[in-house]
């Protein structure tokens, strides 16, 4: 017998009584969702940018650039001073990554980001400052809703991003920057 | 660095080995401290949820649904990760999980491997079996690359070098990593630690993560991390593995809402980890394999009780609560986990058949479980499997022929664990401390609940 085939057949004596699947129906708080996105990004260290738009983010982006930052976006509208390479290892310079999220969640600030818009799938987490660019209107209360509507097709890769990589390994201290960006800046449209 | 610490591996009795830990009492109170920290924490979040106890039952029906109908979501989530580009294997234990590995890994001849923590692959001692056929393992979880440098084992399933203090990473990073001598700032650290594996990322032919969940009708993976590690990891090269037990199956994304609404608060109070990543297929040009191991799941899955400790999610919350792990270490319960749900899953293969009674039964853990694992409830009936395997541990031999048969009646079941807790809170310190082993020759005992959170509750809120 195959393992597979042996795991199988002992799953078929499982001494627990077959149980019914519960019905998730958890009430979603919809007051001021974006004022509890905005609080719990800033819980997870991330900042929001409620009325720069697009133009203020092109505008921090032509700055970051006259300082030599490189700077890469997918997001549509915003100029950076890199174009897409062919490998992704080529990515590992970039201090700047623009992106475009698809859905933003107000109950643990995190933002839905999908492959179809990264270039490469490690632009996110290679790059040593993000930022994210956010509908207002796609903003849901919690995650019941967000995984009600996101996009994740075969074959594709999605993550939901919750502030700076950070990391508290050493005794407890947090430190914002483990191996992901050092900063997340999300700018809402 | 520390020598008070002993590999997880050896065949001391928890008493013994906690006996070691309990030596250096200020280390046992910072560690107890630490982690009482995460537990406030845990509190904080969980309460700031008005649907928490909601969540807690969601979590906990349908884990329970999931586990007894495994065979079918099984077979469902590979036939969709094949619809998906994704390669599923089965394997039946740690040696076939390892070996499997290396197959994959030998055929594209990778010769260095990151990997993302992953406690099924330290249960299946993955690394050295790899390392032994030449292959370079690098753990880039920043705490498991601390232990891994330092040569030992995890001591906490989420914060795996909990025990150590940051002067002594100071020292080993000086050692292995050149930083500073005597430098023991946690940024400076963790910023050298940053650069280190970004080399290992970037000269990487493969990597490796653990899966938080497996779900069934998509055929994807679900990788949580705070520091971006798995996803550096994964998607750099080509060919990326995940490791998952049986166990890690849920049915949908309605499903995975609802635990990655409580692993992470529950596990250090944040309201989500910073990533939470879903692989449904591979890169373009790459490839993507998942292994299922059962390793002693399905045995367990044969008896009722025990069955309840697969709906476990890993979370870390009963560590962080137990007075018993906080008071005796990591390396103390002779398994890869520790803590009560150490307990729960290790105690068959004890050998020294003593984990079980590292524990007062207070039930703290059970009261923060996210699924509803009924720990105490576990951990007393290995207590009586034990007793009527007629392996009751030394010492406690003398009082346990009385006692084993008390627990060994079902129906005493939550009768003795409320006498108990009664026990703690009215006896005199002195009759009980005998009982409680090394941890006791230290320490106060604890002041144990009135009664377990369920009677409270069912008292108190419950309809
Ligand atoms: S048993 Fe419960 S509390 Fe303990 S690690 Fe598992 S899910 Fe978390």
């Amino acid at each position: 017998m195959s393992s597979k085939q042996s795991i199988l057949h002992a799953l078929k004596r499982v001494a627990v009584e077959p149980q019914a699947m519960p019905e998730i129906n958890v009430s979603p708080r919809l007051d001021d969702v974006i004022g509890q996105f905005e609080t719990n990004l800033g819980a997870v260290a991330g900042t929001l940018h409620r009325e720069a738009g697009l133009s203020g983010l092109q505008a921090k982006v032509d700055e970051l650039i006259a300082q030599g930052q490189q700077v890469i976006s997918t997001v549509e509208g915003i100029t950076g001073n890199r174009t897409l390479p062919e490998t992704a290892h080529e990515l590992k310079d970039i201090d700047y990554a623009v992106i475009p999220g698809d859905l933003a969640v107000a109950e643990n600030g995190a933002i839905w980001v999908n492959n179809k818009n990264l270039g490469h799938r490690v632009t996110p987490f290679i790059c040593e400052n993000l930022f994210l660019v956010v509908k207002a209107d796609t903003v849901v209360a919690n995650m019941h809703q967000a995984v009600k509507q996101i996009g994740l097709e075969s074959g594709e890769f999605g993550v939901f991003i919750a502030g700076p990589s950070k990391t508290a390994d050493i005794e407890q201290a947090l430190v914002v920057g483990a191996h992901g960006a050092c900063s997340l800046n999300v700018y809402l449209t | 660095m520390s020598t008070n610490h002993t590999s997880g591996a050896g065949s001391a009795t928890h008493a013994k080995k906690a006996e070691i830990f309990c030596q250096d009492e200020a280390r046992v109170d910072w560690h107890s401290k630490a982690l009482w920290m995460l537990r406030e924490k845990r509190d904080r979040a969980a309460s700031s949820i008005p649907e928490w106890e909601q969540l807690r039952e969601l979590g906990s029906q349908l884990k329970l649904h999931t586990l007894t109908h495994l065979d079918q979501y099984l077979e469902e989530f590979e036939k969709n990760c094949h619809a998906n580009g994704i390669q599923v294997h089965w394997a039946k234990d740690g040696a076939e999980h390892n070996q499997i590995v290396h197959k994959i890994l030998a055929e594209k001849q990778v010769k260095k491997l990151v990997k993302s923590k992953s406690m099924l692959t330290e249960e299946c001692h993955l690394n050295p079996y790899l390392e032994s056929h030449g292959i370079e393992v690098i753990d880039t979880d920043l705490g498991e690359r601390i232990i891994q440098l330092a040569k030992q084992p995890p001591s906490h399933i989420v914060v795996p070098a909990i025990h150590m203090k940051k002067e002594e990473v100071g020292d080993l990073f000086h050692e292995k990593l050149g930083t500073d001598a005597g430098a023991s700032d946690p940024l400076y650290l963790t910023r050298a630690a940053r650069a280190h594996l970004r080399e290992q990322f970037l000269s990487a032919d493969a990597a490796m993560t653990g899966v938080n969940m497996a779900i069934a009708d998509k055929g994807a993976v679900v990788v949580c991390t705070n520091e971006g590690n798995a996803d550096m990891g994964a998607n750099l090269p080509k060919l990326q593995l995940h490791s998952m037990g049986i166990d890690k199956i849920v049915p949908n994304l309605d499903s995975a809402a609802v635990i990655l609404r409580t692993l992470a608060r529950n596990a250090t109070g944040q309201p989500v980890t910073t990533y939470s990543a879903f692989y449904r297929g591979p890169q373009t040009d790459g490839e993507m394999h998942i292994i299922i191991v059962d390793n002693g799941r399905t045995d367990m899955l044969q008896d009722k009780i025990l069955a309840e400790s697969l709906k476990c999610i890993r979370c870390g919350g009963c560590l962080n609560t137990c007075p018993v792990y906080r008071r005796s270490g990591g390396y103390s319960y002779n398994y890869t986990i520790p803590g009560p749900i150490g307990i729960a899953v290790g105690a068959q293969a004890d050998d020294t058949n003593s984990i079980p009674w590292a524990c007062t039964l207070c039930g703290s853990c059970s009261y923060v479980c996210p699924t509803k694992v009924p720990l105490d409830k576990i951990i007393h009936h290995h207590r009586r499997l034990k007793a009527k395997a007629g392996k009751l541990p030394y010492g406690k031999r003398s009082y346990m022929p009385l006692v084993g048969n008390f627990m060994a009646s079902e129906t005493m079941l939550n009768c003795s664990m409320s006498v108990a807790r009664t026990a703690l809170r009215i006896l005199p310190g002195a009759v009980l401390k005998p009982f409680s082993g090394a941890w006791g020759k230290y320490r106060e005992l604890p002041i144990a609940p009135k009664s377990s959170f369920e009677t409270w509750f069912n008292k108190n809120r419950g309809q």
